[in-house]
């Protein structure tokens, strides 16, 4: 049920609405068929960045992609929770780490989510900036990454989306915006430091080519 | 439901006509690039391919959308308008503060159409200029923000101006009452219009190509020569003295439409080639593979429709 909901309103309505209202040129990911597992990171500067990732995957694999969102913001009430699971597929992590309750911890949680075959959509920023201005990536993909050095990291760049719906502003006014993406890249070294500037490089590549 | 279903066009031989021979000179210019390629298979054509695909898909689209049913022309010509807009809007850097006051010139597109639907003249041709110009201002100036307002002002009001005040008057030729005697009405008026837009460009192009040498704003657009220039101001004129049946105008009132028809387009073509060069882009985007975004097929239109529209509504209306 879930997953019919999910590509009705992500690879029909959301493709359209994005394309020719918002103005964002999305090209489908169809690539990403060919890897079992991976991890999407992307810069972050919009709700509409969540939404543009899921509009550009392949219908077959929406259900199995979870985009990594913050407990404070989107489950604050149950009924948010339950809604942000429904509709846009989350997996919930709190912000700081909980070493002692492992069924909190952030890193704990997508590493689950990654055992049981679910791919993520990561922000490493953490929380939107402002437009087109970036932020220090947070070591946590660094974290997940190392644990499970197998999979693949794609790394997605997009510009504009800040300008269509900014952070303290919920309303949308179209704005030309692109996604674009990345090739899927394995990890280069275990150290989480290493990771994050391998990850933090990918995304600037991105950016410089656009 | 009549208005809504109206599948006359294959009573109007001269509309037919004129789409034929779109088609003709499609599958002409097709062909040609094709043998070429064939003789000289050095010669780079490929984006000269590239462009020909995408006028098929262009001349497809317009047919398709205007000539059959002219409801569905206000929306789609609306929409058109939207795109343009917000490509400009979007190329030219607006403050996080004005995302209000650009809201609302995003509704005046939808307002605008509809009072050319209803064809309602007299709003429609003050909606933008007056309305809009004195409502705009104020929404930006409520919010507080006066570091660089000046610029936003201006620029929302002329991009406005530009890819809908300006457009709109192709939906307008539509709403134009009808005339005896001239059973084409705002479909032939419109088809006259885009396809002598489109033709004077590319002539323009082409005859620049062939002899271009002496060129007219260097700093602005390198390929834009007086030869060019000329040569697709004899063209465009000569091509429109034959589809004068288009219009409700006498043969010789249709020549000097024509004339002013390249004229026009010429300036709206430097007009954006000299913002793109501000900017610093090649291309005002990608949408159109070959041509570049929207804003680059546009750019002509956006001078040629209202030029075109006041021409004919004071010669004939």
């Amino acid at each position: 049920m879930q997953k019919i909901v999910l590509q009705l309103v992500y690879c029909v309505a959301m493709r359209i609405v994005l394309r020719l209202f918002v103005g964002v040129r999305i090209k489908r990911a169809t690539f990403l068929l060919h890897e079992k597992q991976f991890i999407i990171v992307a810069n972050h500067n919009s709700h509409l960045d969540t939404m543009a990732i899921m509009a550009s995957m392949p219908r077959q694999l929406i259900a199995n992609v979870k985009p990594v969102a913050a407990m404070d913001h989107f489950g604050k009430t149950p009924l948010k929770t339950r809604l942000s699971n429904f509709f846009v597929n989350t997996l919930l992590i709190q912000r700081k780490r909980d070493k002692e309750n492992p069924e909190n911890d952030p890193i704990h949680s997508m590493i689950k989510a990654l055992d049981q075959g679910y791919s993520l959509i990561l922000f490493p920023e953490g929380t939107r900036g402002e437009a087109e201005v970036e932020q220090p990536l947070k070591p946590g993909v660094g974290l997940v990454l190392s644990q499970r050095p197998l999979v693949k990291y794609v790394p997605v760049y997009m510009k504009g989306m800040g300008k269509a719906m900014p952070k303290n502003d919920n309303l949308i006014v179209p704005h030309n915006a692109t996604v674009v993406y990345g090739n899927p890249t394995a990890i280069a070294s275990l150290e989480v430091r290493d990771i994050v500037n391998q990850v933090e490089q990918s995304l600037h590549s991105l950016r410089d080519a656009l | 439901m009549d208005k809504l279903l109206r599948l006359d066009l294959f009573e109007k031989p001269d509309l037919l006509i004129a789409i034929g021979s779109i088609y003709a000179i499609l599958i002409f210019a097709s062909l040609l690039f094709f043998i070429v390629g064939l003789i000289k298979p050095k010669a780079n054509l490929a984006e000269l391919k590239q462009r020909t695909k995408s006028w098929w898909v262009m001349a497809t689209l317009f047919v398709g959308t205007t000539m059959f049913n002219s409801n569905i022309s206000y929306v789609a010509i609306g929409m058109l308008s939207f795109v343009a807009f917000r490509e400009l809007y979007s190329m030219l850097g607006f403050r996080f503060s004005d995302r209000r006051g650009v809201f609302w010139a995003f509704l005046s597109i939808p307002a605008q159409y509809y009072l050319a639907y209803i064809g309602w003249y007299g709003a429609f041709i003050i909606f933008i200029p007056v309305v809009m110009f004195l409502f705009l201002p104020l929404r930006l100036v409520l919010k507080g923000d006066t570091v660089g307002i000046v610029k936003s002002i201006g620029l929302l009001q002329w991009i406005l101006m530009l890819t809908v005040f300006g457009l709109s008057h192709m939906a307008y030729l539509l709403s134009l009452p009808e005339l005896p005697g001239f059973t084409n009405g705002g479909r032939g008026l419109l088809l006259f219009l885009v396809f002598l837009t489109e033709i004077n460009d590319v002539m323009q192009f082409t005859w620049g190509k062939l002899l271009g040498k002496h060129k007219i704003v260097p700093k602005v657009s390198p390929n834009k020569t007086w030869e060019g220039f000329v040569g697709g101001l004899v063209s465009t004129s000569a091509i429109g003295y034959f589809l004068a049946f288009l219009t409700p105008l006498s043969g010789i009132q249709t020549l000097l439409l024509s004339f002013f028809l390249a004229i026009s387009g010429f300036a709206g073509d430097i007009v954006m080639s000299s913002i793109k060069r501000d900017i610093g882009v090649k291309d005002t985007g990608s949408s159109i593979p070959g041509h570049g975004g929207i804003l680059d097929r546009l750019d002509s239109l956006s001078y040629t429709a209202p030029v075109f529209f006041h021409i004919v509504y004071y010669l004939a209306y």
